[in-house]
């Protein structure tokens, strides 16, 4: 039925541009497009605003070799339908600019403006994002002629902060080297006094070409890759890109199970890491210490049924490895019952502590109409009243046969999204039970075959949020691979969240937010 | 004199041990073994090994703060009464004793301010904010003692207090007390004030100032901070609670005063170190109302003192 409603959407925009609809056909992810250059602006801008469309990713592609110009891909959700619709379009040199329209089209557009060195017309803020000054001006790291290895000459450029001028306003630079043992970034306050006027965040210091090392990289290369992009949601990235790579191979329905298992372990770790990060950050030493030792606990887990602490290695294509024998089913059900029961406990004692509370209400509030501009994912959307779960809207493996509930808040500040993660850890411990039991015996594993030459796409809910990885394949081979952290959409808010806070509590409001440096630099 | 010089010293000597022992206890209370007592020292010996690192922007007020800190608390320390009730009484009274403290800190806000780093500055305000407040409530919570016993002379305070047995204690006394031990945690950058521990720049107060300071400088910086919290905790002891002092210098008086301020001591360690761990960080704009809190209780002890 679903199917319907996308295919009617994609006969109105027929009806609106003609031939220039080049092409239009099902996909493995529901429907793919091709749309003549000088409409693809509009047509995406049309599928936004009249069909409640939002984008999910935007990607370029240099097709010079094969078809001679670059290529431009729209990945775009539609409320209440499970289907994607991958819109494309070719373009050389420029393309026009989404931004003054779709707010969350605005780092898409200059990540392609820095990475293809294509020009996005009418962009307001055309300032180069992931390139540094040290970068030789004129050249674009996605681009097919540039190699890994070419040595560049740099050629030094100079980035202007956004930064607001006045009497008794000042300027604050951070990072990014920080005082703690954190992933580099810089943030750039203008702040009166203590308030906080505007916040440019500077990011890309831990840039290390992941996208262009894994063009043309054999799958078990690509798969090892895509687990160290971003460490601890290891297991999310590798099974992004094992969903893309797979497309449409069933995998074994043990490995299913077990999959979603792994997915939530590392949910569960993360989300410890996070909340207990909550109450260091506002110097509540003991319970930070208490759900410190909690995500210990997990990750000693981790280690004993999976051989690596952060669950790296257990996804392989076509499955997981040998996972989970009766024994290991036991360990997990006796450590997240055990777990779970010491969280509520500790949570309950940072709730009834005042001091506390007082920190986290009304801190950083991202508003609901923030969060939808700027398509806020994950436990920070679900925080502002997003209501997106891949799990739930784009089920992959097994989730579609699990029961689980999708917690929502709608106040949009530090203490909601504790309580998202507080709720995701119930939910999640609950999911792996339910696996558990329900997991049927088996193999584990199968060989899938290289991919249809084409566009394939893995979504998957990342402990962050909503994470994409796109291939294009041609001859079996990756030619490009895009990948779409949740930290990606999630840094922009940031900037807005701060406003009307103060300085010394950004740290507890970027804790908050727990986004991923890494992830978001490539 | 000689008792004086003698107790400075020891208190300097002991400060970094009472650091550990606070550092220890909330290691203790977050279910942590946490590193030994000794660590402060064995940090400080580590820092007088380097070298001190100066930004280029830098004036001689950074390469002087250090000394002028380190020579403030050791003075502070003289007039101060540890073991017995004698000190430098005579040349300086509790006045001094909390202007000395003043000048530590001014040329700390000075120092931070000088290196030109973007979170020295912010440091330096924090800590005049919060001092504008506890200042004034130093100076009334001490002057309570000083009304209940007769003389601004802090060892004059203790003697008085401690030889006239419990005929001086008054509600002002515990007014006055509480009303410290709250300033007591605000001027030496505790939790709820500032975290001692944290790595946040950007929440720091006091450490904020010192982020520019390094090597041998550090060490002092370090010290004479871990020096005037412990002179805060020993003017709590003994001006407040001098019960136990020794009055003379007997060996069975000694022996009390020694045994009587190692328990006041272990006592208020224990008191901040679970402070520190049953509560988070105030937010800083309500820090105002907390220190407001404890000004109006020293106005009260004072009122309290003509009153009742």
């Amino acid at each position: 039925m679903s199917e319907d409603g996308l295919e009617g959407i994609v006969k109105e925009l027929r009806r609106e541009i003609g031939e220039d609809l080049r092409h239009s056909g099902p996909w493995d992810r529901g429907m793919q497009c091709e749309v003549e250059r000088s409409h693809l602006a509009g047509a995406v801008g049309t599928l936004i605003a009249k069909h409640g469309a939002s984008m999910v990713s935007m990607h370029a592609t240099d097709d010079r070799q094969s078809r001679g110009s670059f290529a431009l891909h729209y990945l775009l959700s539609f409320p209440s339908k499970r289907e994607l619709l991958m819109l494309s379009g070719e373009t050389d040199g420029s393309f026009t600019s989404l931004t003054p329209q779709i707010y969350h089209a605005n780092w898409y557009e200059r990540e392609v403006m820095d990475m293809f060195g294509l020009v996005a017309t009418g962009h307001p803020d055309p300032r180069p994002l992931v390139l540094h000054d040290g970068w030789y001006k004129g050249s674009h790291p996605l681009r097919k002629h540039i190699g890994c290895d070419d040595g560049l000459a740099p050629e030094r450029r100079r980035y202007e902060f956004n930064v607001l001028k006045g009497d008794g306003v000042f300027e604050v630079p951070v990072g990014p080297v920080h005082a703690g043992v954190i992933e580099p970034g810089h943030f750039r306050f203008s702040a009166a006094g203590e308030s906080i006027l505007n916040l440019e965040v500077r990011l890309g210091y831990v840039h290390r070409g992941v996208e262009k090392c894994l063009e043309g990289a054999p799958p078990g290369r690509a798969l090892r890759m895509t687990e160290r992009i971003s460490g601890d949601n290891g297991v999310a990235h590798s099974l992004a890109f094992c969903q893309a790579y797979e497309a449409g191979h069933d995998v074994p329905p043990r490995a299913q199970y077990a999959r979603c298992i792994l997915a939530e372990l590392e949910r569960v770790y993360n989300h410890l890491g996070d909340i207990a990060g909550l109450a260091l950050d506002t110097a509540f030493a003991v319970p930070a210490a208490d759900i410190y030792a909690l995500r210990e606990v997990m990750l000693g887990l981790n280690a004993r049924i999976t051989g690596h602490r952060m669950l790296w290695g257990a996804v392989t294509l076509g499955g997981t490895r040998d996972l989970l024998s009766e024994a290991d089913v036991d360990d997990v059900q006796g450590t997240l019952m055990k777990v779970g029961n010491e969280l509520r406990t500790s949570v309950e004692r940072m709730r009834s502590s005042p001091s506390f509370m007082d920190r986290v209400d009304t801190t950083g509030i991202v508003e609901e109409k923030v969060a939808r501009d700027l398509r806020v994912v994950g436990p920070i959307g679900r925080a502002s009243g997003q209501d997106l779960d891949v799990r739930r809207d784009h089920p992959y493996e097994a989730y579609s046969k699990l029961n689980f509930r999708v917690p929502l808040f709608r106040e949009g500040d530090v203490s909601a999204r504790m309580n998202v993660r507080v709720q995701e850890v119930d939910e999640s411990i609950s999911l792996v039970m339910e696996a558990l039991d329900r997991m049927p015996s088996g193999g584990g594993s199968s060989r899938p075959g290289p991919p249809r030459d084409g566009v394939h796409v893995g979504l998957v809910e990342a402990p962050s949020g909503e994470l994409v990885h796109i291939i294009h394949t041609e001859g079996g081979k990756v030619v490009r691979h895009k990948v779409r952290d949740p930290s990606f959409c999630n840094w922009p808010a940031i900037q807005e969240a701060v406003l009307g806070d103060i300085v010394p509590d950004f740290p507890l409001i970027n804790k908050s937010f727990s986004l991923s440096y890494a992830g978001n630099d490539l | 004199m000689l008792t004086s010089m003698v107790q400075a010293l020891l208190v300097l000597a002991l400060s970094p041990l009472f650091t550990g022992l606070i550092r220890r206890s909330k290691a203790y209370f977050q279910g942590r073994q946490g590193a030994s007592v000794l660590q402060p020292y064995r940090d400080l010996a580590k820092l007088f090994r380097k070298d001190s690192v100066l930004s280029h922007d830098a004036s001689w007020i950074m390469t002087i703060t250090p000394y002028v800190c380190m020579t403030a608390v050791i003075a502070a320390a003289l007039m101060v009464p540890f073991i017995t009730d004698s000190s430098l009484g005579f040349v300086g009274d509790l006045i001094v004793v909390v202007y000395l403290f003043g000048t530590m800190r001014f040329f700390m806000a000075l120092a931070g301010l000088d290196a030109g780093s973007s979170f020295g500055g912010m440091g330096s305000s924090r800590e005049m904010t919060v001092s504008a407040i506890v200042e004034p409530t130093i100076l009334l919570s001490i002057f309570t003692m000083a009304l209940i016993s007769g003389t601004t002379d802090l060892s004059g305070i203790s003697r008085n207090l401690a030889t006239s047995g419990l005929d001086l204690v008054r509600p002002a006394l515990f007014l006055a007390l509480a009303a410290f031990f709250i300033s007591t945690l605000a001027e030496n950058a505790r939790v709820p004030v500032d975290n001692p521990s944290t790595h946040l720049e950007l929440t720091m107060i006091h450490e904020a100032m010192v982020l520019e300071h390094s090597g041998k400088h550090l060490a002092l910086m370090e010290w004479s901070s871990m020096t005037k919290l412990l002179l805060y905790a020993v003017i709590m002891a003994n001006v407040f609670l001098p019960w136990g002092i020794a009055t003379d210098l007997t060996a069975i008086g000694l022996a009390t005063g020694i045994v009587a301020m190692s328990l006041k001591l272990l006592l208020f360690g224990l008191a901040i170190a679970l402070v520190e761990s049953s509560m988070a960080k105030l937010r800083l704009f309500r820090l105002p109302n907390l220190l407001t809190v404890s000004f109006s209780l020293s106005l009260l002890a004072v009122i309290s003192y003509y009153i009742l």
